[in-house]
């Protein structure tokens, strides 16, 4: 400002905004009068600007210090006189006694005490705001200041002396009292009493402005010090009567209502009564002692987790979830015990398969079991599908218990990722508890197959499918469902029972969605020969009829022995002399696929094909649909003289039919009543091989076509063939095991035994469950035959050897 | 006298020159604002007037002028210096500026 136009002189202040001569006490005197007059309401007489210039003066003559203190003083002094006139007078007795009052005073009592306290709070607070505005002037009022002169400010001081005398005042503990009043309170609201809120609330909030010390720290505040504490404690010692109060009384729903209440509660103190400050703390009490010390109780409750399982509770359920996730984010007691019920109820509908009051266990279709070796088709029907009513009412329970615990888990526990894995693991669990699971999952297929989807729309049949896939993912040993399954389609193949050939393949793509094209390999090669085979059946026809015809229509089909299960291609052929003209026909197609086909062997099955023959009985023809094997011993009587008879050695030596098979065809031709051909002499129900045949001239059907079908083998397992499938199993996964060994040594060339250990369970764990016991044999056989090797030095670790 | 319209306020010097202020721009003095503040109800606050019993016109003068100017160009990163300051009047405003804070 000096630097622009013409240099003024700077005149000296002709007096200073002071006079030379303060005398602090005269000066004071009037200051005290003046603050005695604000403690006393009488501001609006005041000047403040008096005020403010006579503490200007002070300062300014370097009295700040005296000044200050005087301050100080005249605040104690009033307060003390405060405490004795307004509050004193007020403090519950009960709270100086001891003595317990009825809830009435104590609520009236409490709250005028409480009121009157807020008042002196407030007007307090008021009056050392004016105070401090008033000595604004003085460097105590500047943080920085006092900082430097480690002093507190005006401010500071005037509330730790309201600390000081009033709430720790040594004489009526008036402090002790706030804590008992505000205590009592809430735990009259606790317990069902209405209590008002403002005059707590108002109270904590002065605790909450004060501090222990005059630094104003804020983790020092008097509320956390003094009242916090004593407030958690006091919570802690009624959660837990209330605990031990609430699991005699209510059942576990009631229980969880109520604990979700008194969390509510608690919050909503927190929010409108107490400070908000102490909302975790005393939402962990009640978690501690209303959820985690108790919880597990009240799940075994009768009226727990079992019965809200059992009736579907999704409220309840969903209430639980919600309690237990707050105390446990793993929520492992929640996990464990739906799925200890679940493994339980798993194990029942594994059980009450074994049990009288389901249909009777199937009976093993031995033919040298007397009650079934007389059946003929339509019994062997009916034994044969008591086992799958079974499978599928095993699977219709899992899979309603799949639904239900599904609706529960989507419902009531949103779905959450660690339940989902108990749930399957507990699935797993008791599936595969069940050592008939494959078959069973297989059964139901094929079941549905052939018959269930019948008259269903396709996204019917999708769903039964995908239910079906569904099992399957729980299955650890898919390699013998793999057995099961293609036992049963190449049955629904070959005899054409299979209803959709859409259905079919869309159950293979699920599976190869499911584990990979490496397992439906083999199931679609079946399909493949199936479709070779009736194109070259076709092709082979007309290129009979091009040349001399056959006698007979012939129709084949080739299967490759590698991707059918042994029972339908095995090695084991059961060769038999056929007669002349089908002879020729055998003959004239060998030779066909020969020279279609160079190189190959082609190796016929009479047991598992059929035979449509036409004979005449009493004048009336029939067409009939036989296995081939009685269809050569049918035959075999077109050369014998009407009432002739033929011995069973007599058969035996002109068809060649293995005794086995010989025996169980004569069954159905000589022995069940509608199919009956052939008489049997003696009569009975057994063939021996003492028996003698001849045709039953008195046969009659009312069907011009029927089928005549032959006692089954393999529709359950008996227990030698158990035995035949296990081992074959077992054989087969040893095979799995070396050829995943080497596949992982040959890429990885060292590797130490535990980690070839991890990488093969890794490997094969879509197909089966390896044990550590075969890999370690396999290991050691790869050795023997020099795979493998063991690196020297290190007896864990192996190479491979190219 | 005094001011009925509460967003002014009266400034009196102590030889009693009345300046009739902005109460938003008084208020650059905590000291004014303070002495204004209703909830304290000091007498300058009923009364909406301050009297600076050691404050003369001229000086009372100046510190309006300013208070007035500070408004004008609070928050502006360039304004033009004040050119009501007279070099006579300097060290006496500089007391009264200790004296309010401002």
């Amino acid at each position: 400002m000096a630097s622009r136009g013409p240099r003024g002189k700077i005149r000296p202040p002709r007096r200073g905004l002071v006079t030379d001569q303060v005398d602090f006490d005269e000066v004071w005197a009037v200051l005290a009068q003046s603050l005695g007059e604000i403690h006393h309401k009488n501001a609006s007489a005041l000047s403040f600007e008096a005020l403010y210039r006579n503490a200007y003066k002070l300062v300014l003559k370097k009295y700040g210090d005296r000044l200050y203190n005087q301050v100080g003083q005249l605040v104690t002094e009033h307060l003390q006189y405060v405490a004795v006139r307004d509050v004193k007078p007020l403090v519950p007795s009960a709270v100086v006694t001891g003595t317990v009052g009825s809830a009435i005073e104590k609520r009236n009592g409490g709250s005028k005490f409480l009121e009157q306290l807020k008042a002196v709070w407030e007007d307090h607070q008021l009056c050392m705001s004016m105070i401090t505005d008033v000595l604004m002037y003085m460097p105590h009022q500047n943080r920085v200041y006092c900082t430097d002169h480690k002093l507190p400010t005006t401010y500071a001081t005037g509330m730790g002396l309201f600390r000081e005398h009033i709430l720790r005042n040594s004489q009526y503990k008036i402090g002790t009292a706030l804590n008992k009043v505000i205590l009592d309170q809430i735990q009259m609201e606790r317990e069902g009493d209405i209590i008002s809120h403002g005059p707590i609330k108002s109270c904590v909030h002065m605790l909450e402005s004060l501090y222990e010390t005059e630094e104003e720290n804020d983790n020092e505040k008097v509320y956390l010090t003094s009242f916090e504490n004593e407030f958690i404690d006091t919570s802690t010692e009624f959660y837990r009567a209330e605990a031990q109060k609430l699991l005699q009384e209510c059942d576990a729903a009631t229980y969880l209502r109520r604990v979700d209440k008194r969390l509510r509660e608690e919050r909503d103190r927190c929010a409108d009564t107490i400070s908000s400050l102490t909302a975790p703390r005393i939402q962990a009490v009640v978690e501690k002692e209303l959820i985690t010390n108790t919880i597990k109780e009240v799940m075994s409750m009768d009226s727990g987790i079992r019965s809200m399982l059992d009736h579907e509770k999704i409220v309840d359920l969903s209430l639980l979830y919600r309690l237990i996730s707050r105390v446990d984010k793993h929520k492992n007691v929640l996990k464990d015990m739906a799925c200890d019920r679940l493994i339980e109820l798993g194990r029942n509908i594994n059980s009450s398969l074994k049990t009288p009051p389901a249909p009777p266990p199937p009976q093993p279709q031995d033919i040298s079991n007397p009650s079934t070796s007389g059946a003929a088709a339509v019994k062997e029907e009916k034994a044969a599908s008591s086992a799958t009513l079974m499978a599928i009412k095993w699977v219709n329970d899992v899979l309603a218990l799949k639904d239900k615990y599904d609706r529960i888990w989507e419902q009531a526990w949103e779905k959450d990722k660690g339940i989902e894995t108990a749930i399957t693991r507990a699935f797993t669990k008791f599936i595969n508890d069940l050592q008939e699971g494959p078959e069973y999952i297989s059964l139901f297929i094929d079941h549905n197959l052939q018959r269930g989807i019948k008259g269903r729309t396709e996204s019917e049949v999708d769903d039964v499918l995908d239910k079906a896939v569904i099992l399957f993912k729980y299955l650890t040993d898919k390699d013998l469902f793999e057995r099961h399954y293609k036992n049963h389609l190449s049955k629904r193949l070959l005899h054409n029972k299979s209803l959709s050939h859409d259905a079919e393949k869309q159950m293979i793509s699920k599976l190869k969605v499911e584990v990979g094209v490496a397992f439906t390999s083999k199931l679609e090669g079946m399909f493949k020969d199936m479709h070779l085979s009736e194109e070259m059946t076709s092709e082979f026809r007309r290129k009979q009829q091009e040349g001399e015809a056959l006698k007979i229509d012939l129709s084949v089909n080739v299967l490759t022995s590698t991707f059918w299960p042994a029972k339908a291609v095995g090695i084991d052929s059961k060769p038999c002399s056929y007669p002349p003209i089908v002879e020729e026909a055998r003959e004239a197609f060998t030779a066909y696929y020969l020279q279609r086909h160079s190189g190959r062997k082609l190796i016929w099955k009479p047991n598992m094909g059929t035979a449509d023959i036409k004979v005449a009985f009493k004048g009336r023809k029939h067409e009939i649909n036989v296995s081939t094997f009685a269809m050569v011993i049918l035959l075999a009587f077109n050369n014998v003289a009407p009432g002739e008879s033929l011995s069973f050695t007599d058969l035996k030596s002109i068809t060649m039919i293995p005794d086995e098979d010989l025996i169980r065809n004569l069954q159905s031709l000589a022995v069940a009543k509608s199919t009956r051909l052939l008489t049997k002499k003696p009569m009975s129900k057994d063939v021996k091989p003492t028996d003698v045949f001849s045709i039953n001239e008195s046969f009659s059907n009312p069907k011009i076509r029927f089928r005549i079908g032959v006692v089954a083998l393999n529709r359950v397992e008996n227990d030698k063939e158990k035995k035949e499938t296990s081992d074959s199993v077992a054989k087969d996964r040893d095979q799995q095991i070396e050829a995943a060994v080497v596949r992982i040594m040959k890429q990885r060339k060292t590797l130490s035994h535990q980690q070839l250990v991890i990488e093969v369970i890794e490997q094969l764990k879509h197909r089966f469950a390896p044990d550590m016991g075969s890999i370690k044999r396999r290991i050691d056989s790869l050795i023997d035959r020099e795979y493998l090797d063991r690196v020297e030095g290190s007896r864990e670790t192996y190479q491979y050897l190219a | 006298m005094s001011v009925e319209d509460q967003s002014s306020v009266i400034l009196e010097s102590g030889d009693g020159f009345q300046f009739i202020v902005r109460k938003s721009a008084a208020s650059k003095s905590p000291a004014i604002r303070s002495m204004l503040d209703k909830k304290n109800a000091f007498v300058e606050a009923v009364e909406n007037k301050i009297v600076f019993k050691n404050i003369t016109a001229p000086v009372l003068e100046k510190v309006c002028q300013y208070f007035y100017y500070y408004e004008k160009h609070k928050g502006q990163e360039v304004c033009p210096d004040p050119d009501f300051i007279t070099p006579e009047l300097a060290l006496e405003l500089l007391c009264v500026a200790d004296f309010l804070d401002c």
